[in-house]
């Protein structure tokens, strides 16, 4: 097994410092922009009676879909067998945190009594998906967090200051398998509902569908593993202490092309394939990904650069080893899902349908985030940005040379080439 | 940590753990809301008459009066349609008070539920204001309170004098059926429907008696009588919500006046 080490980028000396403190300046603006969110309430974003789910949603269902390369890898490492991929699970662990972590941010930014934010596990109605999204979500940042601890558990400065809490930390990842099963059912589970939350919807037409969940889990899953490649490429270009084994980038970023393919065929029909009947509110719906306001975003920001393009490049082993196009592709995958997100919230609460027998013409609505929506958001993605660089800098989150943890056999059959640190 | 396999006492102290957070959760669960439903005699139902209705919005007044709501945030709203022989035609919409409410199918908390009468209702202390219910309503019957609900009310005291509560900021509200009208009125032996007191604020002030308010359940309340005897017809059929507001469709003029 050979150790490629990707060519490092070489920065200013200044460059780390001017990063943290703009990561700083953000989280700063963001924190002070939630602080009144929270004195004045919701009436100081631009959300109305008729679109009440704007940016904030639109943050927490990408970082949800973001976060998905954890239970994917975990299932594969732990479930599967396929050890050789545990190191990339493990900043997919690591990642997943961070995004879960972004996602309750943004929510308890979003209900209006944030204070009650426990009540979905005092008061269930278990008929409702969105009681299922947040104790799926509860619990999987439990998982989670147990699955991030050993990480704690094996940094050297950690170990050094608190050695007997180190210790029972390690101790954790000996329940990795069963971690990675827990993972497994709650991501399955609430990461469709989440597509469910829509789809289940019929006073929203366009949404009223069974297929949103599934494409909700699929786009997951992919988004998922490309921000985790994404993030392990860019922290080995930027930073002396990650590195990575490009066999494994290179494996993972095949199987994401040839899942977009395969994606791009369900979105396609699943899209299209309503433009062969007219009914009231879905098909005004339609038009606005295909023609309206929406049609950019749906053919080039999802279709031609989030899913085409990067296919193409991830399944074609002469463009994907190209390490430019291979981060574009990565990144093109990631924008996508966004976008798919955005236009899916979006697109349901630009039409409000008719219910009234004589009046046939729908209402129209509109939505821009205010600035204090902006910076909120802003604040809590550069405070994910911001964990990450840490996790980077001195817990080694992006580590490929590190042995793969024996779980129940020792794996390793060739010597790694250690790398001096 | 050489022996990685899970033990048996650890997978003992797991499944204690998992046993434990279980119990927990559901003991926790349990909530007098959630207890078995008490039953109802009555089955509360409002006809709205289009025939009638001139779209003098009094009703949506009183309903601002009495349920203390804000101007821009109305439970009853007045649309005007598209008129019939040059005559226009209203819809006054309140909640449907859905017999298959999408609301209370979706709303993660439970905070709003059927009462045994058929009223959909709202529990302001249980909402965390996540505002599905919004999405779900195929109506728009619900508001949010985007921020804390302060000044006067124009609408009174000329419409009305307040009877229930201001919503606290945070919360999705609509329209009760005033059901604090009813019940209070049950109480004082009074007929909702019949006596002016028990009967929702926007059917007692209706000038013209577009509104009608009763129970499905005694054949001779108004609006059993009023469903007998005219077809009648709920907004979007088709959804399968089977609403409890009933509209008499504006008729000809050659057809024969309700009553």
């Amino acid at each position: 097994m050979n150790m490629t080490m990707t060519p490092k980028i070489k920065l200013h000396r200044a460059a780390f410092p001017l990063w943290i403190g703009l990561l700083v300046l953000l989280m700063a603006t963001g924190l002070t922009a939630g602080i009144i969110v929270l004195l004045q309430g919701l009436v100081v974003t631009n959300l109305t009676d008729l679109v009440p789910w704007g940016l904030w949603i639109g943050i927490d269902l990408s970082a949800i879909a973001l976060s998905a390369g954890a239970f994917t890898l975990s299932a594969a490492v732990y479930l599967l067998g396929w050890k050789h991929l545990q190191p990339i699970a493990r900043t997919a662990v690591f990642v997943g945190l961070l995004g879960y972590s972004m996602a309750m941010l943004c929510l308890f930014m979003d209900i209006g009594r944030p204070d009650r934010f426990w009540h979905a596990v005092a008061y269930w109605n278990v008929h409702s998906p969105l009681w299922e999204v947040t104790m799926c979500v509860m619990l999987y940042f439990t998982v989670l967090s147990l699955e991030v601890a050993p990480i704690f558990g094996e940094a050297s400065w950690f170990k050094a200051r608190w050695p007997k809490i180190a210790e029972r930390l390690h101790h954790i990842h000996k329940f990795a398998p069963i971690l990675a099963i827990a993972g497994l059912a709650f991501s399955l589970l609430h990461q469709s509902s989440l597509g469910a939350t829509y789809g289940v919807l019929k006073s929203r037409p366009i949404w009223y569908k069974p297929s949103l969940a599934v494409l909700f889990i699929v786009s997951a899953v992919i988004g998922g593993l490309a921000l985790t490649v994404l993030a392990s490429k860019l922290a080995a270009l930027f930073s002396e202490r990650a590195n990575v084994r490009d066999e494994i980038i290179d494996k993972v970023s095949q199987a994401i092309g040839w899942m977009l393919l395969g994606y791009l065929y369900l979105r396609f029909w699943d899209t299209l394939g309503m433009e062969y009947t007219i009914e009231p509110g879905r098909t005004e719906g339609l038009h606005i990904l295909t023609t309206g306001a929406l049609s950019f975003n749906f053919w080039i920001g999802e279709l031609l650069l989030g899913i085409f393009i990067p296919a193409i490049i991830l399944v074609t082993g002469r463009l994907r080893r190209q390490p430019r196009l291979l981060l574009l592709a990565l990144i093109l995958t990631v924008g996508g899902l966004v976008a798919y997100r955005w236009d899916t919230n979006i697109v349901g609460q630009m039409v409000a349908f008719s219910y009234l027998p004589t009046q046939i013409e729908p209402l129209y609505t509109a939505y821009t985030p205010s600035l204090i929506e902006v910076l909120v958001g802003l604040g809590v993605i550069a405070y994910g940005l911001l964990a990450f660089t840490l996790g980077v800098r001195y817990l080694r989150i992006v580590d490929h040379s590190m042995v793969p943890e024996a779980v129940e056999e020792p794996v390793m059959s060739e010597p790694v080439t250690a790398v001096s640190h | 940590m050489n022996n990685n396999k899970v033990g048996r006492r650890d997978f003992i102290k797991l499944a204690a753990v998992g046993t434990a957070v279980t119990t927990i959760t559901i003991a926790a669960k349990r909530n007098p809301s959630e207890a078995p439903a008490e039953t109802s005699p009555h089955s509360w139902a409002m006809v709205i008459d289009q025939a009638k209705c001139v779209g003098c919005g009094e009703c949506s007044l009183a309903c601002q009066a009495h349920n203390d709501t804000r101007e821009n945030a109305p439970w009853n709203r007045m649309i005007e349609l598209e008129p019939l022989n040059g005559k226009p035609v209203y819809a006054p919409v309140p909640c449907m008070h859905c017999e298959n409410a999408p609301c209370v199918d979706i709303c993660p908390v439970g905070a709003t539920y059927h009462r045994a009468d058929g009223i959909v209702m709202m529990d302001y202390e249980k909402c965390i204001g996540c505002r599905y219910c919004q999405l779900a309503c195929p109506y728009g019957a619900r508001t949010f309170n985007w921020e804390k609900h302060t000044g006067p009310n124009s609408a009174v005291p000329e419409w009305g004098e307040p009877e229930v509560e201001r919503r606290p900021r945070g919360v999705a509200e609509k329209c009760t059926f005033c059901y604090h009208r009813i019940d209070r009125g049950l109480a004082e032996g009074l007929t909702p429907g019949v006596d002016r007191q028990a009967t929702p604020a926007c059917v007692a002030a209706c000038p013209t008696g577009a509104r009608i308010f009763g129970d499905l359940n005694d054949p001779e309340s108004p609006v059993s009588k009023a469903l007998a005897k005219y077809p009648s017809t709920q907004l979007r059929r088709d959804l399968g919500t089977n609403p409890r507001v009933y509209y008499l469709p504006a008729r000809r003029e050659e057809e024969e006046p309700l009553s």
